[in-house]
């Protein structure tokens, strides 16, 4: 094991294939591909993956041994009559937990992992400065996200396939067919982007300010249901639309009739401002802040 | 001031503000959740589920139109409390099955969340709304569509 | 030269961590081709300034420019030709040292990915230590791999902190070695360390540091004719009577050890005289040996002295 000291230095001699530079953006996109590939060979995140596809087939199966239907949730006294209901009650009750828990996983240690292992050093020495290593594992921890609202939106949507096409009742009480119905079930699933990737946000805060996966994962999860506490509490409307659980439910105006959408625009609003406010506080409190132990 | 703690301001400063304005306007109960947002949606979706009942039930057929759906809500049963907000409300949806001298009163209590949706037990007549299940043609047991009634109004 | 900008200069670097200072207007100069040393004691500021040097730590005063640009004037490409690293190397532990050489040069870019073979092989770590997680591996490996990932990025300036930290004596003559090599190329190094004799094995300029500032700093031969003389050690066979043939003469100073045998500063040749002497004196030298070269004892006068003054002020701050 030696260090071939008659072999050194290393590669100075051979400048002839240099690098030529990227810009930030480019620079950003390297950095999303190689947090990509990390995150994918991730245990939890593999097994979030295989969760996603195995869970809504046993949500179905376990329904099916009820004769009883879930009534707290829309669509939750429809489950037997409909397979479109399915989807739509897993939506109704469970996204608002569900989905911050998803991102937080990621999200909520993308940046607080280098802490842990004091790996900052290593790679902000390396050829990438600190605004694309902070843009590109927010994207990467995006793409997650994102990644994982269409996979379940795939396999709860064929789930409830499956399980019957019949028209469903929607929530003006009018009967919707099995095309619109399908439609209706993935505009729903997908406008739940918006707020994952504002928890996204949220939980790459809590990341880079504790530098603590458990703060960053655990605080979010606290805090969705915080905000499920907080939206029971009788406030004017502005106070309900500035939490971030609320556009998780603007769906349920595409399913009445006539559809409303004032609650899915307001709710990009929001999500907006908190992409923006959680970023742009987690770039402030990095861009300067000393690595390693003050010595 | 240091850096560091510069920083920490940064973020906690705009958060104590907007936690002391929600909380300043929590007891205001000014909101969009009105008798009349509720009682439209509800009159129409009831409109919507009779007429799903009626053909589930093989009886002749109702349109929503013809059924002149009108509700009236009230919250809390009293007139003195404030009449807006989340919470139970009562109900009752005045419709016309048999001609304009014939109009039925189905009751509802109404459980309005804050986000605008409501689900509303039946509460008689109990033909109409009193049973979970109906029996449609061949003796086929099916969820009794106006007997729970999910639907949501936009607070927006 | 007009046109050749030193490989590093640091000028008026400050930079404090809430109460305390950590570097106080620090000046540093590193001409390309040198080896230069950064010395001190634990605490000294070493692991803070080479820290700056790569964007680690922002400082809070002055300026640092690599190759003739700061960090805002060079961008992204700050660290080009720039490779090492700060304290123990780290690595994420679940990867083997392969995959995190394979993560750097992803994020390195260019051709990179393609030096990583060569690169385990000249650090000393191929084969099945290549392959195994890093979590299994020991300081002196940790070590290897960080100057592995440093060779990735065609160094022409390699800055190590402590690098013989860990390692076992062939593996730190490997390193020395390594450097010379390195450095009769044209690559520039800095390395830091708490210990004079390594140092002076290796550089050819040297700063020392202390408590945030400079003491001391220039050219080893330099610092050398200003250092105090060097101490020996040595046993004779007759020590009081050593003592005796030392006491006219005015450049040794020999005095008796707790451990027994003698201690003498002197000079190498004024050393020569003092046992030429001894022997006509019919003192026998049974054993004699170099405890503390002269930049050592430099390195230890400046180092001490700087903590006596500072518990003098400390003396006379008291009320």
């Amino acid at each position: 094991m030696s260090l071939a000291a008659d072999r050194w230095p290393a590669f100075v001699e051979r400048e002839a294939t240099a690098r030529k530079p990227v810009g930030p953006v480019g620079g950003t996109l390297v950095v999303w591909r190689v947090e990509l590939l990390k995150l994918a060979g991730k245990i939890l995140v593999r097994g979030m993956i295989v969760l996603s596809l195995i869970g809504p087939f046993m949500v179905v199966e376990f329904l099916n041994l009820q004769s009883a239907t879930p009534g707290d949730t829309p669509f939750g006294q429809w489950v037997h009559t409909s397979g479109f209901a399915i989807p739509m009650t897993i939506l109704g009750f469970g996204a608002q937990w569900i989905l911050p828990a998803i991102t937080g996983v990621v999200a909520g240690d993308i940046y607080s992992a280098d802490d842990h292992f004091g790996t900052w050093k290593t790679i902000l020495t390396r050829s990438r400065g600190r605004g694309e290593l902070f843009a590109g594992k927010f994207l990467a921890a995006a793409t997650f996200a994102v990644f994982m609202v269409l996979l379940l939106t795939a396999t709860d949507l064929f789930a409830g396939l499956a399980a019957g096409r019949e028209p469903v009742v929607g929530l003006g009480g009018q009967l919707v067919p099995a095309g619109h119905a399908t439609w209706l079930v993935v505009a729903s699933y997908l406008s739940d982007l918006p707020p994952i990737l504002g928890f996204t946000a949220l939980a790459v805060l809590l990341s880079v300010a504790s530098r603590n996966s458990v703060v960053g994962i655990g605080g979010t999860v606290v805090i969705a249901v915080l905000f499920q506490i907080v939206t029971l509490a009788s406030m004017p409307e502005w106070g309900q639309q500035v939490l971030l659980s609320t556009p998780f439910m603007a769906w349920h105006g595409f399913w009445t009739s006539p559809a409303f959408y004032g609650p899915f625009g307001w709710g990009l609003v929001t999500c907006t401002a908190w992409i923006a406010v959680c970023g742009l506080a987690g770039w402030l409190i990095f861009r300067r802040r000393t690595i390693g132990a003050a010595s | 001031m240091r850096r560091a703690a510069r920083g920490r301001l940064a973020i906690i400063a705009p958060l104590a503000a907007g936690a002391l304005a929600l909380l300043a306007t929590g007891c205001s109960s000014s909101s969009n959740l009105t008798p009349g947002r509720l009682q439209a949606s509800l009159g129409a979706t009831f409109a919507n589920l009779y007429v799903l009942q009626q053909s589930e039930m093989g009886n002749p057929p109702v349109t929503a139109v013809g059924l002149d759906s009108q509700a009236s809500c009230q919250k809390g049963g009293t007139l003195d409390v404030v009449q807006s907000g989340s919470g139970v409300w009562l109900c009752e949806i005045t419709y016309l099955v048999a001609g304009p001298g014939y109009p039925v009163i189905a009751k509802y209590n109404v459980n309005v969340q804050t986000d605008g949706c409501y689900a509303a037990d039946g509460d008689g007549p109990a033909s109409v709304n009193g049973s979970p299940t109906i029996t449609g043609p061949g003796y086929k047991q099916v969820v009794n569509p106006v007997y729970l009634i999910d639907g949501c109004f936009d607070t927006t | 030269m007009p046109g050749l900008a030193d490989a590093v200069e640091v000028r008026g670097v400050t930079k404090w961590f809430g109460d305390t200072t950590a570097l106080d207007r620090v000046d540093l100069t590193v001409a390309p081709g040198d080896v230069h040393g950064l010395l001190g004691p634990n605490g000294a500021g070493k692991t803070t300034l080479l820290s700056a040097m790569f964007g680690l730590v922002l400082p809070d005063e002055g300026t640092l420019r690599l190759f003739g640009r700061t960090r805002a004037q060079a961008g992204s490409a700050w660290l080009e030709g720039v490779g090492g690293f700060v304290e123990t190397p780290r690595f994420y532990p679940y990867l083997s040292g392969r995959k995190n050489l394979a993560v750097l040069a992803r994020l390195d870019g260019g051709d990179a990915t393609a030096l990583i073979d060569e690169a385990l092989e000249r650090a000393g770590l191929a084969g099945q230590a290549a392959r195994q997680k890093v979590r299994g591996y020991s300081l002196g490996m940790r070590q290897r791999l960080g100057l592995a990932a440093a060779m990735l990025r065609r160094p022409r300036l390699l800055i190590l902190d402590e690098p013989a930290n860990g390692m076992d004596p062939a593996g730190i003559r490997d390193l020395r070695a390594a450097l010379r090599r390195a450095a009769k190329e044209g690559v520039t190094v800095i390395l830091s360390s708490h210990d004079m004799a390594q140092v002076e094995e290796v550089c050819d300029s040297a700063t020392i540091l202390n408590r945030g500032r400079v003491l001391s700093a220039g050219r080893l031969d330099a610092l050398r004719a200003a250092a105090p003389d060097p101490v020996w050690r040595m046993r004779t066979s007759d020590d009081a009577m050593a003592l005796g043939v030392a006491a006219p003469m005015e450049k040794v100073k020999a005095a008796g050890h707790d451990d027994g045998g003698m201690t003498v500063h002197a000079a190498q040749d004024e050393m020569d005289r003092y046992v030429l002497s001894l022997a006509a004196a019919g003192v026998a030298v049974r054993g004699l040996d170099l405890d503390r070269t002269p930049l050592e004892t430099l390195f230890f006068q400046l180092t001490a002295g700087e903590s006596a003054e500072e518990g003098a002020q400390e003396q006379v701050a008291k009320p």
